[in-house]
């Protein structure tokens, strides 16, 4: 009988915490290959969990490299090990994210294992054996399908928050873990990490803001402010205001969006009782998915939106600032 | 677009991005505070924008004409004040390398790639005809002696090194240069024009400024030659100017009317506003085709005054216009002075006058083409 | 200290189309210009060299017109360019790219340490520098935000998400240069004129000692199958249940399955 074709997946981590986009790869891998076997592989110290973690998703296997070693150890010296797990194993494929470690990590892998390797995937899918991957190029003006024909494994970085990730019902739960502790490889020359640092992010300018909720005079009564600037806080979001509002003094043109305003990129924007003037609406052309709040269905800001709610912008970030705290709690 | 050399390609992105990065952003502040700041000047000097088209062997870049003109047009895409200032320090220097005495060239020119040189011949009694010029030089031993007054100045007050045009005898004009450091060099006041309002424009005064007999330009009596040819070098660049205003210009009006709608259409499908859009891309391409072609003559050594008047007229005019229809696409707000558009016209509306107005220089296209013909 | 920088030339705007019927890339007209990440490894290479002496070389693999990206390198400051130029190079994908890089590497000689950008704009891959580095057999510091020279050798701090770390790299080293790492500045007008003076040396692959099964095509595993317009989306508003606490309830599900919150 042939081998079931496993598709492996690097479980990176960081401050004890798995990387998200290891969860939404297993997911992925899951919904495009569904007669494979899902592998996370993870290698980490002896005193850590992860695999709890992991297993949530529905992985069907777990392979787990536990040594102490792992609680300090450089891109190369990981390279190493997964060279010889996968050179043991010979999987199908083996799917990274396209985080700043992985993308150090795989190219390392893969001159390795001397395979092909496709960067930042926004998709893929399976023709039989054969993993098809979607990826960008010349700064998302393009997109192309790559496939790696002959060597093996396929090699893959994808783009964090591309797939979501699910966690499946409590009979799901992976059950098949498997622990390495008695891996040996040799010294290489490699970098020491001399010092570690979280580094809290600043909170973003308006104009790099990933989150923004923004107020126009549909909900510039002092109640609705107070109520933007609890969502604000609850999404870590930053304020923006139509230019009417600058008016006011607790806003300044720091604060407005539009065409004399600030050009914000924004993956979610709120925009709460905003009509939509030309002026405003060239300074968000860039954001994601937008949100509009407006008590007039014929409202212009609707033409742009991704979800629109029509009726009262105080209402809605109340009920939303409620389900918030409910979900945070 | 003139095919450029791989080195001109090269500065061309440069420019490009140095005006994009650097002189874009700031302009409307730049003619609202009527001055393109200090910050932006240290970053033109260091970048090595003075001495572009100055000669190696003076510490310059040696760049042709070709090269230069492309320079001012990319400057003046994001700003025409920036390469304003630029146009009146190239043209300068093109009268000292043409005109200048070895000694002079060799004390001078060094310091051109820190600090801006300015040529002035206009004075209040007028600017287009010279006959009645004030200011005189007058010979003493192996010096002369300069009085005179001179307004207008592109770059006065931020010169440091101003070539001017005075009276040697009552009907005989010759050129020298003065510097800021001479006794009896004194600067005037400001003009406080319309347009081009980052650009410095002034006056300067000479009292008894002695200067040394190398500091001639040309001959005795060669005055007006320079200041013709000094003229036909600034019209190839004031051309350019004209075309890189044109280019902001179009840049705007396609941005908005791709925008905005009217009736459920973009008002780039509305005949009335295509006529308008077709009107200035027309205008941008006719005007670079003209100074493109004169920078291309001036390059190989062949005549260009005639080719560079006509950039110049053709230019100016083309870019208010252009400004005006680019007002008429943004309507309400293409008159608000919270947009750009109508300094790109008070901008433009200097070109019809400075380094020889429109009415002039169509006189002096008559004069060639009789000449060439009859 | 020798150092060497790899240079690619990319075309000078991402604003590239498909034509609608080949679905090739219409590339024409397009000017090429250097990476712009690699103006930083070549800035961060003459900050090196002022601060210990030594070398700096700029290589590149690619047709002739890729000298122009050499140039750029040397209007920077580089001490002289070396193009890597031959049919056999055509088609490389990234593995073939890093292992001819390598041969180069290897063949220049007694290098300390060779600087890449953190990704080409065009294909934007990154993988190039790790596997050169694992060709070489050296140690990697990718996505470099901060260097400095010490007693005690090359440091960098390179960004793992929220986490800052340090890190002595042993020489000889591969280092990935982002943008955070230096200001290049503009080039100088004059350094241009001098950039388009000096020579440029051209190795080919016989040069390069290299197997010629690992170069170009027959050396790159990975096939561009297709190239595809991306999709615009123009997704239709999806309303929300008129009642604020269920039209919450409908939003936060969706967000959740675009990993937006
Ligand atoms: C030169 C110029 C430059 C400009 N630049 C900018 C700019 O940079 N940025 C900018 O924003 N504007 C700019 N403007 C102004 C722009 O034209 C609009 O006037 C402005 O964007 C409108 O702001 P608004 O949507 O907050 O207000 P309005 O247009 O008055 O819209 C308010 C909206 O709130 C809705 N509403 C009312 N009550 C409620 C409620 N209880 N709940 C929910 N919805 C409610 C209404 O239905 C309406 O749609 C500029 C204008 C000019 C002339
Ligand atoms: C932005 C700017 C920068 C300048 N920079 C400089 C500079 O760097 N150096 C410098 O020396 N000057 C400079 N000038 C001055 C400029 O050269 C003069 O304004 C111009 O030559 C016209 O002179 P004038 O203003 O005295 O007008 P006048 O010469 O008095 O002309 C008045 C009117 O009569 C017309 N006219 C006059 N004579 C004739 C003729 N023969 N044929 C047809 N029509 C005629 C003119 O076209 C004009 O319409 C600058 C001006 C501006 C606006
Ligand atoms: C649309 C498209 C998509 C592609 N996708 C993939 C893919 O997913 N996987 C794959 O293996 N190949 C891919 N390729 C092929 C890849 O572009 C080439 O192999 C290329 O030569 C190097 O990869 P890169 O551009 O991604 O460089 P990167 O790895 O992003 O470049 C990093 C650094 O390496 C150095 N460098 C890169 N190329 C050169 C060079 N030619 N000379 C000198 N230094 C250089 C530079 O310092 C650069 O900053 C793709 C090509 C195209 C056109």
């Amino acid at each position: 009988m042939t081998k079931i074709p496993e598709v492996w997946i690097f479980a990176e981590h960081q401050q004890n915490q798995i990387e998200p986009t290891v969860l939404q790869l297993i997911s992925k891998a899951q919904a495009i290959a569904p007669t494979f076997k899902v592998v996370a592989v993870l290698l980490e110290a002896p005193d850590q969990q992860l695999e709890q973690t992991l297993a949530a998703y529905g992985p069907d296997q777990i392979l787990a490299v536990k040594q102490s070693q792992l609680e300090q150890v450089a891109d190369v010296e990981q390279a190493m090990i997964l060279q010889q797990l996968v050179q043991a194993r010979q999987p199908n494929s083996f799917l990274f994210g396209a985080t700043a470690l992985g993308r150090s990590l795989a190219p390392r892998l893969q001159a390795k294992l001397q395979t092909g390797l496709t960067a930042d995937c926004l998709d893929l899918y399976f023709e039989d054996e054969l993993l098809v991957q979607v990826k960008p190029s010349y700064g998302d003006n393009i997109m192309c399908e790559i496939t790696c024909p002959e060597r093996r494994p396929q090699m893959a970085t994808v783009r964090p928050n591309t797939f979501a990730a699910v966690p499946v019902e409590a009979d799901q739960v992976c059950q098949e873990i498997e622990v390495l502790t008695d891996l040996t490889w040799p010294k290489v020359a490699h970098f020491d990490i001399l010092n570690e640092q979280v580094i809290p992010t600043p909170p973003a300018s308006l104009a790099q803001a990933d989150r923004i909720v923004a107020l126009g005079r549909g909900a510039a009564d002092p109640a609705s402010v107070a109520t933007a600037r609890q969502l604000t806080a609850a999404l870590n979001a930053q304020l923006g205001v139509t230019r009417p509002l600058t008016d006011d003094p607790q806003f300044a043109v720091s604060n407005q969006i539009g065409q004399s305003g600030q050009t914000v990129a924004p993956e979610l924007l709120f925009c709460c009782g905003i009509s939509g003037a030309v002026q405003f609406l060239t300074g968000i052309t860039q954001a994601q998915t937008v949100v509009a709040i407006n008590s007039d269905a014929q409202a212009a800001i609707f033409g742009v939106a991704d979800y629109g709610f029509v009726g009262d912008a105080k209402a809605f970030m109340t009920a939303l600032n409620h389900a918030l705290l409910a979900k945070n709690a | 677009m003139v095919e450029l050399t791989a080195a001109q390609l090269m500065l061309h992105q440069m420019v490009q991005e140095f005006s994009a990065n650097e002189v874009r952003p700031h302009d409307m502040a730049i003619d609202r505070e009527r001055s393109f700041g200090s910050d932006l000047y240290r970053k033109l000097v260091d970048t090595g924008f003075l001495g572009l088209m100055l000669p190696e062997q003076y510490g310059g870049a040696g760049f042709d004409a070709v090269a230069t003109a492309q320079t001012i047009y990319d400057l003046a895409v994001g700003n025409a004040s920036v390469a304003v200032t630029l146009e009146g320090h190239y043209k300068t220097l093109d009268q000292l390398l043409k005109y200048g005495q070895p000694s002079l060239l060799d004390r001078y020119l060094p310091s051109a790639t820190q600090r801006i040189f300015a040529f002035s011949m206009t004075e209040p009694s007028g600017g287009s005809d010279h006959s009645t010029l004030g200011s005189t030089a007058v010979r003493q031993g192996d010096h002369w002696v300069l009085n005179g007054n001179k307004i207008m100045i592109t770059n006065g007050g931020l010169a440091e090194v101003y070539c001017v045009l005075v009276k040697t005898a009552p009907t005989e004009f010759s050129v020298f240069l003065v510097d800021q450091d001479m006794p009896g060099f004194k600067f005037g006041k400001q003009e406080n024009f319309l347009g081009l309002t980052g650009t410095p424009i002034g006056e300067i005064f000479m009292e008894n400024v002695v200067v040394p007999a190398d500091h001639l330009l040309g001959k005795v009596g060669q005055g007006h030659e320079i200041g013709d040819n000094a003229h036909a070098d600034a019209r190839v660049l004031m051309g350019a100017v004209a075309a890189g205003i044109i280019e902001h210009e179009l840049e705007l009006a396609v941005d908005y009317a791709h925008q905005r709608k009217s009736g459920g259409q973009r008002l780039t499908d509305l005949q009335a506003i295509q006529r308008k859009i077709a009107d200035i891309a027309l205008a941008k391409e006719t005007t670079a085709l003209l100074y493109e072609e004169a920078a291309r003559h001036k390059a190989k050594g062949q005549p260009y005054a005639e080719i560079a008047a006509m950039a110049k007229t053709h230019g100016s005019r083309q870019a208010v216009r252009a400004g005006d229809d680019t007002l008429q696409i943004y309507a309400g707000y293409g008159y608000s002075l919270d947009y750009p558009i109508e300094h790109l016209i008070r901008d433009a509306r200097a070109l019809e006058i400075a380094e020889g107005t429109v009415e002039k220089m169509r006189a002096e296209i008559t004069q060639l083409e009789v000449a060439q013909r009859i | 200290m020798k150092i060497v920088v790899c240079l690619k030339q990319v075309p000078e705007t991402n604003q590239v189309k498909l034509d609608p019927v080949t679905h090739n890339l219409i590339r024409q007209g397009l000017a090429g210009r250097i990476n712009p990440f690699d103006r930083h490894a070549v800035q961060a290479a003459l900050d090196l060299k002022a601060q210990v002496g030594g070398e700096v070389i700029v290589l590149s693999m690619g047709p002739n017109d890729n000298e122009y990206c050499l140039r750029e390198g040397l209007a920077m400051g580089a001490d002289r360019a070396i193009l890597l130029s031959a049919r056999a190079f055509a088609g490389s994908d990234t593995l073939a790219t890093g292992y001819t890089l390598s041969q180069a590497i290897r063949k220049i000689g007694a290098v300390d340490l060779a600087f890449f950008g953190r990704q080409a704009v065009d294909a934007d891959t990154g993988q190039v520098g790790p596997i050169v580095a694992e060709f070489l057999g050296w140690p990697q510091l990718t996505l470099a935000s901060q260097l400095t020279w010490t007693d005690q050798g090359l440091q960098g701090v390179r960004r793992l998400g929220a986490l800052a770390q340090t890190l002595a790299v042993p020489l000889p080293a591969v280092v990935t240069a982002t943008r955070e790492l230096n200001d290049p500045g503009y080039l100088q007008p004059r350094q241009i004129k001098a950039g388009f003076q000096q020579p440029i040396l051209t190795w080919n692959e016989v040069d390069l000692e290299a197997d010629p099964a690992r170069l170009g095509v027959a050396g790159s595993p990975t096939v561009v199958r297709k190239i595809l317009a991306p999709q615009t989306k123009t997704v239709p508003t999806q309303y929300l249940n008129p009642d604020p606490q269920a039209a919450v309830a409908e939003l936060l599900t969706a967000l959740q399955a675009k990993n937006l919150l």
